[in-house]
């Protein structure tokens, strides 16, 4: 038996036990039967190995370029190195969905494993629903729709190879399975809340129960969008890190109301307030990475990412159709009971400031999706064509991201139910004067451009709040139990790791903004046509350019352009390169990129004399605060670690209401 | 009262930091060039502007923008010509001018909605503050807490 | 009153979302109409590939001409080629003129592919690329119809074959006639 046969056939022995998981489940919620939830148990678990043994199989056939598969002559190809067949799997449609399913097949084997256990009713419809899911992605992967496994009547003798952008760069097997692990985690919230949403009941406690879930997808998402941007920058070889690719807005419009969610969850936990926004958000979330996924492959919108377009397109939509009537129809049927007892609180109160906050993500997402779609929409309208892109987003969206920045400095500051002039005032003065000085700070950089100025007056306002609850954890720590200031800013993280942890992610957010508005603000360009020996200078930089060479390899020709830099303290060799792959007909820009921590060097090799090289045009970005961006989001990260680790388990909670009573004054 | 002079003074020299980036200044020939580039779209690329794209096509759009810039062509003129030869997809984004237009509302009215959603749900008057514990209630509550936590063993 | 309203237009919204994605199937995100069509066809005055003089767009005039934008390093050319030159030899003595635009390459490169391809109509070269830029070219190959009044009557962005060839020619020498 081959790899893609015992692949083939655990997929569809995985359908028959996702059909039967699906049946067990429902009966099992109906009729609170725990013998036949075992049963339902048992099956996840086994569906999950059988995915798994799938997933590894296409890897063993990519990585022995077995091109009697459709999908492996197609991605890969014999000289293509090892490290890229591998990471082949997620190269086009086939096998990403063969991913996408091994993930949520895992996530239906924790449910059915520990969910269950916690809470048994509501975690069995859930999942009930997990299963549903996972059907239909088996479904997708065991029918010709998206069967990794198709055969071919005879075998190439070889195959077409990966997709050039796609083995370019180590980046490519970090980048799509984070994003994957972000977008498939976001359906066990989801499920829950359609779970609570049937049953009528559990009002609270799924929020609860899918938590960390929730935080560990938007965790996941985040950091792969961010890698996404990574990838952008440099692989793609522009010399930017953003382009609002419409791919690009599928997969920041669900981190954005993921982000949303896991604010306005707070106000739920504590005063059982925004029950419907909860919800609504949780659901808009998931149809959200369909959309995203849907957007991706199906082919309507034009972006980077259409590699492999395909007839999954309808099938996606049906999917999500069938979703959105679900959700939307459970939300207005229930909406009765989800009502919101009373008023929220006065406009300066924490409440108020999550409800703001969940009006801004959904305004910014909502302009994405319609920035994103409004192309279409206008051709189908009056068969105008016209084009949103980044001067589009840009002006709408940089306002609405200031503003959050904003609220993100003056929500953990403000009381719950409202505060008193008095507080105001002791609250925001340190904050507010390290305002003045950031803005100060930017002019004297350079930085003149308003939203530039504007960005880093809120980012030291963030700082100055974030600074001052720490300073209020630290000093209601060492009052209590007379610690250290090292030991209680410590026991800051591991007892209060959601809070502490929470004001990490907040300095990392404000990272990513400062570097945003630097790099926008002063990125300096320069382009010139040198002859080997020339030089162009720029921002004080000196690029050289030494020779122009072709290199051969296996599986591509590249032409190098090998160029010295130096000036500004720098020393160092960059080789930008165009790289010329079999299977595409137009060569792959490599960027030779220098990275600093106040600035990068990013060099494009644009043309060069191709019969004697005696001449290469060379273009060249300085671009200030661009490696902030990466180190934010490292920050993002840790602080979501942080926030996701379990508290400690003797957790004395009157210490922790003495605490946080002494801390809030 | 010194934390309110303290806060005037910070403000005030937010506003002026603020005033100073928002000044107009003088934007030279290659600022005009790179702001035309910016707005257009490079035919042959996935949705990059003319800046941007490192295609040969991009480099022919920038060579002509700057030459027209040098012919003293305003920025209209220059957009005009652009749109004869595509249409308006060439710009990235719509203009306001034309119906297309309405998409620049749109953020403002769901922005505009959401606000008035939500004010609705406030409350106008606050809740009183329980005042700071002082320093004896503060160890008196330490003092109990050990007491309990001994209790539980 | 105003969250029942909300919860319409959260169902409206929805179902316009669909609706629109359902629609956006039927579009070819690679036919993209708007540009230079219906209007006069801008004029230029190009040297030709071989070096042996200049040509004018208005020395054509009265004549239905077919413009071809090209280039060696695209390979959609060459696979349209054929169906080129057989419109050409079908024409020939006629007051068809077909007129080849190279463009983005050298003038060595492109007298190169002209050779090696069996093109015997008239190539000349548009060196910085403002002639393509006039037309609204996104990338070769693009082919142009021009009537005898001067407009473009009609665009084909990709490789174009014999009978959309001939269909549009004749349409325009047909109008010709009538006049």
């Amino acid at each position: 038996m081959s790899a893609g046969d015992l692949g083939a056939a655990a997929l569809r022995a995985a359908l028959f036990l996702s059909l039967w998981g699906t049946g067990t489940a429902i009966y099992a919620a109906w009729r609170r039967d725990a013998r036949v939830l075992a049963s339902a148990r048992v099956a996840a678990g086994i569906a999950f190995g059988l995915v798994v043994i799938a997933a590894l199989s296409m890897m063993f056939a990519l990585a022995t370029h077995d091109f009697s598969i459709l999908y492996v002559a197609e991605n890969n190809a014999r000289e293509t190195p090892l490290f890229y067949s591998i990471i082949s799997l997620w190269a086009a449609l086939e096998g990403s969905i063969l991913l996408w399913t091994a993930i949520l097949a895992g996530a239906t084997a924790f449910i059915a494993f520990r969910g269950t256990l916690a809470i048994p009713r509501l975690a069995t419809t859930a999942l009930a629903v997990m299963f549903a899911m996972l059907t239909f992605f088996l479904l997708l992967v065991t029918t010709p729709a998206a069967d990794p496994f198709a055969r071919l009547a005879v075998a190439p003798e070889n195959g077409n190879g990966p997709n050039a952008l796609l083995q370019n760069h180590p980046l490519m097997a970090l980048h799509p399975p984070l994003l994957y692990l972000g977008y498939v985690l976001t359906s066990v919230p989801f499920a829950y809340a359609i779970a609570s949403l049937i049953l009528g009941e559990g009002g609270d406690r799924w929020l609860v129960a899918t938590r960390r879930f929730a935080l560990i997808s938007w965790a996941l998402l985040g950091v792969g969008i961010v890698a996404g941007a990574w990838w952008s920058y440099a692989v793609l070889g522009w010399g930017g890190y953003w382009a609002w690719d419409p791919v690009e807005n599928a997969a920041i419009m669900p981190w954005l109301t993921s982000t949303a969610y896991l604010h306005s969850v707070m106000v739920e936990e504590k005063r059982s307030l925004l029950r419907s926004w909860n919800l609504a958000l949780v659901v808009a979330t998931f149809a959200l990475t369909i959309l995203g996924t849907f957007l991706t492959r199906s082919g309507v919108v034009n972006s980077v990412h259409s590699f492999s377009l395909s007839a999954i397109g309808p099938i996606l939509l049906g999917y999500l159709v069938a979703i959105l009537v679900l959700s939307v129809g459970l939300l207005l049927w229930r909406s009765a009971r989800l009502r919101d007892a009373g008023p929220i609180g006065t406009p300066l109160s924490r409440e108020a400031i999550f409800l703001f906050q969940n009006v801004l993500f959904m305004a910014a997402t909502l302009t994405i999706l319609l920035g994103t779609l409004y192309p279409l929409v206008a051709e189908a309208i009056s068969g105008a064509q016209l084009s949103i892109g980044g001067p589009y987003f840009d002006r709408v969206e940089i306002p609405v991201a200031l503003a959050l920045l904003f609220l993100m400095g003056i929500g953990p500051q403000l009381p719950w139910h409202g505060a008193s002039r008095a507080t105001l005032e002791r609250q925001f003065t340190a904050p507010i004067v390290a305002a003045a000085f950031g803005a100060l700070a930017a002019l004297v950089t350079g930085t003149t451009a308003l939203p530039a100025v504007l960005t880093y007056a809120l980012g030291a306002f963030v700082v100055a709040t974030v600074v001052q609850e720490f300073a209020r954890g630290v000093r209601a720590r060492r009052t209590l139990h007379g610690e250290g200031e090292l030991a209680a800013f410590a026991s800051l993280f591991r007892r209060n790791g959601r809070r502490y942890g929470g004001y990490v992610v907040h300095l990392g957010i404000v990272l990513v903004a400062l570097a945003v508005a630097t790099s926008q603000a002063r990125t300096v360009d320069a382009e010139r046509t040198l002859a080997p020996g020339d030089s162009l200078e720029v921002a004080g930089y000196t690029i050289r350019l030494e020779a122009i060479r072709p290199v051969s390899e296996p599986q591509r020709d590249s032409i190098v352009a090998d160029l010295a830099i130096s000036g500004n303290g720098a020393s160092e060799q960059l080789r930008p390169a165009l790289v010329q792959y079999p299977n595409s007909t137009a060569a792959v820009g490599s960027p030779g990129i220098g990275a600093g921590l106040r600035d990068d060097l990013y060099t494009i090799l644009a043309a060069y004399d191709q019969r004697t090289f005696s001449w290469a045009t060379i273009r060249t970005r300085v671009i200030p605060g661009v490696s902030w961006l990466w180190l934010g989001g490292a920050v993002i990260g840790i602080g979501a670690i942080i926030a996701a680790l379990p508290a400690p388990r003797r957790r004395s909670v009157r210490m922790a209401v003495a605490e946080v009573a002494v801390s809030a004054k | 009262m010194n934390r309110r002079v303290l806060i005037a003074i910070a403000v005030l020299a937010l506003a002026g930091a603020l005033a100073f980036a928002a000044r107009p200044h003088e934007t030279t020939a290659d600022d005009r060039v790179a702001q035309i580039t910016a707005e257009l779209r490079c035919p042959v690329c996935q949705g990059l502007s003319v800046k941007d794209s490192t295609s040969e096509t991009a480099r022919q759009m920038r060579d002509l923008v700057a030459q027209r810039v040098r012919e003293g062509k305003t920025d209209a003129e220059i957009e005009a010509e652009f749109r004869a030869a595509y249409g308006d997809w060439i710009f990235l984004s719509p203009p306001l001018a034309s119906w297309t237009g309405l998409v620049w509302l749109v953020p403002v009215a769901v922005l505009a909605a959401g606000l008035a959603l939500v004010t609705g749900r406030l409350r106008s008057t606050g809740v009183p503050q329980p005042s700071a514990p002082s320093t004896t209630e503060v160890a008196a509550l330490r003092e109990r807490v050990a007491r309990e936590e001994a209790a539980e063993g | 009153m105003l969250a029942r309203v909300a919860r319409i237009l959260v169902v409206v919204a929805i179902l316009g979302l669909v609706v629109t994605l359902a629609l956006a199937f039927r579009r070819d995100p690679h036919d993209i109409r708007t540009g230079t069509v219906n209007k006069p066809a801008p004029a230029f005055t190009l040297q030709r590939l071989d070096g042996s003089g200049r040509v004018s767009l208005a020395d054509y005039s009265g004549k239905v001409v077919v413009v071809n934008f090209f280039a060696s390093w695209c390979l959609p050319c060459i696979q349209e080629n054929p169906a080129l030159v057989r419109v050409y030899e079908r024409y020939r003595s006629s007051d068809v003129v077909i007129l080849g635009i190279n463009y983005q390459e050298t003038r060595e490169n492109g007298l190169a592919y002209v050779q090696r391809m069996g093109i015997s109509w008239t190539s000349v070269a548009d060196d910085d690329g403002r002639v393509a830029l006039s037309y609204g070219v996104f990338g070769p190959p693009e082919t142009f119809f021009i009537g005898p009044d001067g407009v473009i009557a009609g665009r084909h962005i990709g490789p174009i074959d014999e009978e959309t060839l001939v269909t549009a020619i004749e349409k325009l020498r047909g109008q010709a006639a009538t006049r």
